[in-house]
């Protein structure tokens, strides 16, 4: 809650550091075994906290269809074990048939012709307009490219989807090398994305906060190390954040020691920085990598140690990355580039 | 049969005299009697014994993907663990899921049947017991080889579907998936054999008597399901050619970049993978419409209407498999029409839980263990049916599908549909095999140690996925707060194993235990007839039957059957005999000389299974030898089957006197031909989809920069197929009416052409130029046309083979069922030849 | 028409009648798919009334309906007292007869399911 209402108090812009978002994604292990449902309630991953419309809806569905498959499961274990129990002969044959009839054939007939009557309606997407923002978003193996407001002026990012409340939003997907799967529990339901196709999801956002959404369908070694941030932002601030994003982001740290490492290194082989002499699409964009809440599309909090530890080591986080190990180069330099990476902002 | 008489100095037997039918006795257990040797054994193809081999090795196929699951639940069981490795958790839940369907459920319901059917219907053993072992011997083989892959590290890794292109492409995926898709193909190729099998022997086996009305509801169940397996599993089968020629030779079926589209695969996997479903979960139903009429001590209510559910559900399962594609993108319109079918299939199905509820209800329950198995299962099973019909509703399915929900789903239908009523048969039917009771004790702890168990392990699961977990991951952040929610779900795997474990010690200390009286449950069907102390010869006589539970309604029934006073009593000829009936009304038309014990058999599983096996390794030349080996062992096989029999017909007791020889439609061979050609044709559909697939996803077809294989080339091919399949039949034609000469005149020209219309089938796509690793269109092309050849191929074999037999004096104009049974091989080929040269000769030329 | 009824009950029944009412659900099924997804595929688009799909469902309907019809006269031969569970021809005619029109039954439902989503989406998304 807290979150919800500094990022809605600061526009967004600097609510890295929010409560929520410090622990998605923190590594802890040997965690204490909690209770068994009341630990079930994260706010941040679930279709049963929705925070846009399309979710909303399919969590009314959900209760409407637990409560009645509650109700007819029930009914079910309670009608056998009054026909085991009860002595022969008490249903004849004709009545039997009977039973099958309507509790077996007519009563489910209506019942699920009512469900689908109702539910081909909650089937049609939005309509969208050519003035409502799209967002295109490509799974690679195992991050995001993001590119918002895509044409002239884009903003080019990875791993962090910003969308304003209120506003019908349109993704569009694409698979980068294998099918991913683009799911934000709170928002909307999942999207697969396929190589070859562009797959559209209509979203609309009510509440304003910071969301996590992951890759649902298996892409190889580390699709359970595959998720990302989302931030839904009030109109004002989003339009605000898009302007300020839009400049080249490296003026604040252009001197320092690390930018200098970052082209040795061959950094801009694969990745990009807006302003800078980087501007490869291979890998994920790095533009005002610094104002990201985790680093390695969602699994580790923004730290400078964490980011120097990955530039060395990506495979111990994420098995199977495409990124190439940095092993042989000194501590000092993955932290220079951390340090760099993490004043882009 | 009124052409036929008993030659003028028969005498019946006199089946009151005990003398008599301890003479016959002794002739049948001579016949019947099993190889011995310690090789020798291996060599049996009574199905009593194949039956018994396959269900214990697909149980134990069963025990290990089980122990697979204990340890992914065990990396599970808190956040954050490094219990296994990324890579050793996908090979886990892959190989968990594949052995789980394909080494287990399939397997075993095919199993269970080879034992059961032939029992159900009064007959000695299944049409073609050969052809049992067969599929055994090649189930071994190709379920040891994908499953050892484990203990090399070289499983394989893709998740049970396989999607490409995470697994055609050769630089993200490595063996693994060849050992999938090399090593299930072969046991998929299994599977339809002993659909064939299952199928003849349901509507050719049934004992005189037995109607279509009267046939017990499991032979109902198994003649649906393998008619399922029969359409359900040759689209996968194409898939397979299709990824093995992406993985193998780079042909760009599933690549994007080059025309392909990864979604086909979903296509054709589904339309397998859906009604495999059923397929699974038909059986046990099945196994239900028996025990659950004993326990009730009365038939069964609604008959008609369970023959309804089953056939009902058969077909709505082929309508469903894009519910497992909801989320990929396709027009809504699209998917909810799948929607629609996957809610109406709901129908059928609670018919068929009704009519249950409706026998106990109406019936004097006496209750037992398999009763006990049975209710608990369809209690589990109802909750995932109705998770079922809540994932069918696609909004709701955009949340939950590729997520723990699913996967709590999933487990409850095969745990609630598969596993249990297993168990339920397992203690049903152990006194039937064995000779003796399973403990009701064990049993009962046992049931309610996995009931339990499987709750508190799949139950949470349905909040873990909505909590967002997603399905294949191998670890999860602490944060999400579903901790504790797998914590219980590894316990209750455990706990499950745990009865899986009391299970076995039951059937282990059965051996200690005394023997129960025959039919311990007063049961009234045909297969209570087996006696604890059983002979190898299945049922002392075949019966006459009246009644769908002649035990109870007919008279000494019993006694009769073991007095031999019924049909075919002896084995006079020292051959192993059953009677064949019309598929109908169960008229007994002939007395069918089944297999003797072979190696045969084995032999030619090991030959086929080397094929596959060297082909994953790349061992291309052996494995073309192994082919050769194939096709030789199968020829040798073949060359004994539809003997001239010593005389055209013989007495079976009560003045009936049938042939021993039939060919053409009533015969079981061609029946057999008949089905195998069935799934060869949906296999080929398969492929021809995929034409038309790419047709609709490329707005150009054939696409710019590709020409076709041009006209000509094609229509050559087709008018050659057409002359190979017109002198075939006109061969049969010549041959029936006596003019032997000219039939082998009109063979060796079918040969000919058949030989012809090869080349020229590929001298189409040979000449235009085609390269099939360039794009999708030219890969399809040539597939259509290398898949239309090798038919041709095969005819051409077909055809030689027929001429030999003829030379040989094995085939004449009296006995002629090679010539019509290969006869009906090129109708098919017939089929696929017009289908095959007319799309790719004049689809695009129409289209222009 | 007791003539009719005489005849329609000499009609031959089989394995293969008994699916023809499934059947022609399995065709209406795929040509609901073909229908949708060629539309799609190459016109991006079909008609908010659309003529053929109204007609191949209706046809489909009638089919059934026959099937269903010549199963329930025939499903009512008299003869045999019940339970109708002899190995006569009449019995083994009259499962093959009710089995035949509950399939109908069955058949025409899903058809129905089947066709209503075109009542309720109308574009290719």
């Amino acid at each position: 809650m807290d979150a919800d209402n500094r990022i809605r108090q600061e526009g967004g812009t600097t609510a890295r550091e929010a409560t929520i978002d410090a622990i998605i994604g923190r590594r802890v292990t040997g965690s204490v075994l909690p209770a068994l449902l009341l630990a079930a309630c994260n706010r941040h991953q679930s279709a049963l906290a929705p925070f846009g419309a399309e979710a909303a809806s399919t969590r009314t569905l959900t209760i409407v269809l637990l409560v009645a498959a509650v109700v007819i499961a029930a009914s079910m274990t309670l009608l056998m074990r009054h026909a085991i129990r009860t002595p022969g002969e008490r249903l004849t044959h004709d009545q039997g048939m009977k039973l099958v009839l309507w509790a077996g054939g007519v009563f489910p007939t209506i019942l699920l012709f009512a469900l689908l009557a109702a539910s081909l309606p909650l089937m049609r997407p939005a309509p969208v307009s050519p003035a409502d923002l799209r967002i295109k978003v490509e799974g690679e193996q195992f991050w995001w490219r993001v590119v918002t407001a895509p044409g002239p002026g884009q903003l080019v990012s990875a791993n962090e989807v910003r969308l304003p409340v209120g506003r019908t939003v349109a993704i569009d997907l694409a698979g980068g090398d294998v099918i991913h799967s683009f799911w934000i529990p709170g928002l909307a339901g999942k999207m697969d994305m396929i190589p070859g196709r562009i797959n559209t999801l209509v979203v609309r956002a009510d509440k304003p906060g910071r969301y996590r959404g992951v890759c649902t369908e298996f892409c190889g070694l580390s699709h359970a190390l595959m998720a990302f941030d989302v931030v839904a932002m009030e109109p004002a601030a989003f339009d605000g954040w898009m302007a300020g994003q839009r400049g080249a982001s490296a003026t604040a740290s252009a001197a320092a020691p690390g930018a200098a490492l970052f082209a040795r290194y061959g950094c801009g082989g694969c990745h990009a920085i807006r302003g800078t002499d980087a501007a490869s699409a291979i890998g994920p964009d790095l533009s005002r990598y610094g104002n990201r809440a985790t680093l390695a599309a969602g699994i580790l909090p923004m730290t400078t140690a964490n980011t120097a530890a990955f530039i060395r080591h990506p495979e111990a986080t994420k098995p199977g990355v495409r990124m190439p190990a940095f092993d042989h180069m000194p501590e000092a330099d993955a932290v220079a580039i951390a340090t760099y990476l993490q004043g882009l902002k | 049969m009124t052409d036929l008489a008993a030659p003028a100095d028969y005498v019946a037997p006199d089946q009151n005299d005990p003398a008599v039918r301890a003479v016959q006795e002794d002739r049948l257990r001579a016949v019947w009697q099993p190889p011995s040797g310690w090789f020798f054994r291996w060599t049996d193809v009574n199905n009593n014994r194949v039956g018994v081999w396959y269900t214990l090795t697909a149980f134990a196929f069963m025990l290990f993907a089980g122990v697979l699951a204990l340890i992914m639940r065990a990396q599970l069981a808190v956040p954050e663990n490094d219990l296994v490795t990324a890579n050793t958790f996908n090979q886990l839940f892959t190989l968990h899921g594949s052995t789980m369907m394909f080494l287990f459920a399939v397997p075993m319901f095919e199993a269970v049947s080879i034992i059961l059917l032939p029992q159900l219907l009064g007959a000695r053993d299944l049409p073609f017991p050969r052809l049992s072992a067969f599929g055994y011997w090649s189930f071994l083989i190709g379920g040891v080889f994908v499953t050892g892959s484990i203990f090399f590290n070289a499983a394989p890794d893709g998740g049970w579907f396989m999607y490409p292109p995470l697994t055609t492409r050769t630089d993200l995926s490595g063996l693994g998936a060849d050992i999938w898709m090399l090593g299930l193909s072969f046991i998929e190729v299994s599977s339809v054999a002993a659909a064939v099998e299952l199928i003849v022997g349901v509507l050719k086996c049934r004992p005189p008597g037995m109607r279509l009305n009267l046939m017990p509801l499991y032979a109902w169940y198994i003649l649906v399901v393998a008619v399922m397996i029969l359409f359900a599993f040759p689209p996968l089968i194409a898939g397979d050619v299709l990824f093995e020629m992406e993985r193998l030779l780079d042909w760009p079926f599933f690549d994007a970049a080059r025309g392909g589209d990864p979604l086909l695969w979903q296509h054709l996997f589904w339309i397998f993978g859906h009604p495999e479903v059923y397929i699974v979960f038909l059986p046990s139903i099945a196994l239900f419409a028996m025990l659950i009429p004993t326990f009730a001590q009365r038939h069964l209510l609604g008959y008609p209407w369970i023959v309804l559910a089953a056939v009902g559900t058969a077909f709505l399962s082929f309508g469903l498999w894009v519910h497992h594609m909801f989320a990929t993108g396709l027009p809504k319109i699209s998917l909810a029409f799948f929607s629609a079918a996957s809610e109406a299939v709901a129908i059928p199905t609670g018919i068929q839980v009704f009519a249950f509820i409706a026998t106990l209800w109406a019936g004097r329950v006496i209750w037992s263990t398999p009763l006990l198995y049975a209710v608990g299962s369809i209690a589990i099973f109802t909750i995932g049916g109705l998770t079922g019909v809540m994932v069918a509703i696609a909004p709701f399915d955009w949340q939950a599908h590729d997520t723990y929900f699913v996967v709590a789903h999933l487990h409850y239908v095969l745990i609630g549909g598969t596993l249990l009523p297993l168990f339920a048969g397992l203690y049903y039917y152990w006194p039937l095999v064995t000779g003796k009771k399973l403990s009701d004790r064990i049993g009962r702890t046992a049931f309610w140690v996995m009931f339990a168990g499987a709750n508190l392990a799949f139950f949470p699961m349905h909040l873990s996925g909505l909590e967002g977990m997603p399905r294949r991951v191998f670890t999860y952040p602490a944060e999400l707060g579903i901790g504790g929610l797998n914590m219980a779900s590894t316990l209750g795997g455990f706990l499950f194993a745990a009865g899986v474990l009391l299970v076995c010690i039951d059937m282990a200390l059965s051996p200690t235990r005394a023997k129960s009286p025959r039919n311990p449950w007063n049961a009234g069907t045909l297969e209570w007839l087996a006696h604890p102390d059983d002979e190898d010869w299945g049922i002392r006589s075949v019966p006459l039957v009246t009644s769908r539970y002649p035990i109870w309604d007919q008279p000494g029934f019993v006694d009769r059957v073991d007095q031999g006073r019924f049909f075919l009593p002896d084995a006079e000829e020292g051959r192993r005999e059953t009677i064949i009936t019309s598929v109908i009304d169960a008229r007994p038309i002939q007395v069918a000389r089944l297999g003797m014990p072979s190696v045969i058999p084995m032999i030619t599983a090991v030959a086929l299974g080397s094929v596959f096996i060297l082909t994953t390794y790349h061992l291309y030349w052996w494995a073309l030898a192994g082919a050769v080996a194939t096709l030789a062992a199968v020829l040798t096989w073949l060359w004994t089957t539809a003997e001239i029999p010593e005389k055209p017909c013989k007495p079976i007791g009560h003045g009936l006197v049938v042939p021993l020889y039939l060919s053409g439609p009533s015969a079981s061979g061609w029946w057999a031909m008949f089905i195998t050609m069935m799934a060869d044709a949906t296999a080929f559909s398969g492929l021809l989809f995929g034409y038309y697939f790419f047709w609709t996803v490329h707005p150009d077809w054939p696409p710019p920069g590709h020409a076709g294989p041009g006209r000509f080339w094609p229509l050559v091919a087709l008018a050659l197929t057409i002359a190979s399949w017109a002198a075939t039949v006109g061969a049969r034609e010549l041959n029936v009416r006596g003019a032997v000469a000219a039939a082998r005149v009109l063979l060796g020209v079918a040969l000919l052409a058949s030989l012809a219309s090869i080349a020229a089938g590929l001298a189409g796509p040979w000449t235009s130029g085609l390269v099939p690793s360039a794009h999708s269109y030219p890969a399809i092309v040539w597939t259509l046309a290398i898949w239309t050849t090798a038919h041709a191929g095969i005819a051409a074999i077909c055809q030689g083979y027929t001429l030999a037999r003829s030379l040989a004096g094995r085939m004449t104009p009296e006995y002629d069922a090679d010539l019509r049974n290969i006869t009906v091989f090129l109708h098919f080929l017939l089929a696929t030849a017009v289908a095959t040269y007319l799309t790719i000769g004049l689809f695009p030329e129409l289209r222009a | 028409m007791r003539r009719l009824v005489e005849r329609i009950r000499r009609l031959s029944v089989s394995l293969w009648t008994l699916i023809v009412p499934p059947t022609v659900w399995a065709g209406h099924f795929l040509f609901s798919y073909l229908w949708a997804a060629l539309n799609c595929a190459k016109a991006g688009r079909f008609a908010t009334f659309p003529t053929l799909y109204v007609a191949g469902t209706v046809l489909a309907l009638l089919l059934i309906a026959a099937a269903g019809a010549i199963a329930t006269v025939q499903a009512n031969t008299p003869g045999d007292p019940p339970p109708h569970e002899q190995s006569t021809d009449l019995d083994r005619l009259r499962f093959l007869a009710v089995a035949t029109q509950l399939l109908a039954v069955l058949s025409a439902i899903g058809v129905v399911f089947t066709a209503t989503p075109v009542a309720f989406l109308t574009d290719c998304r």
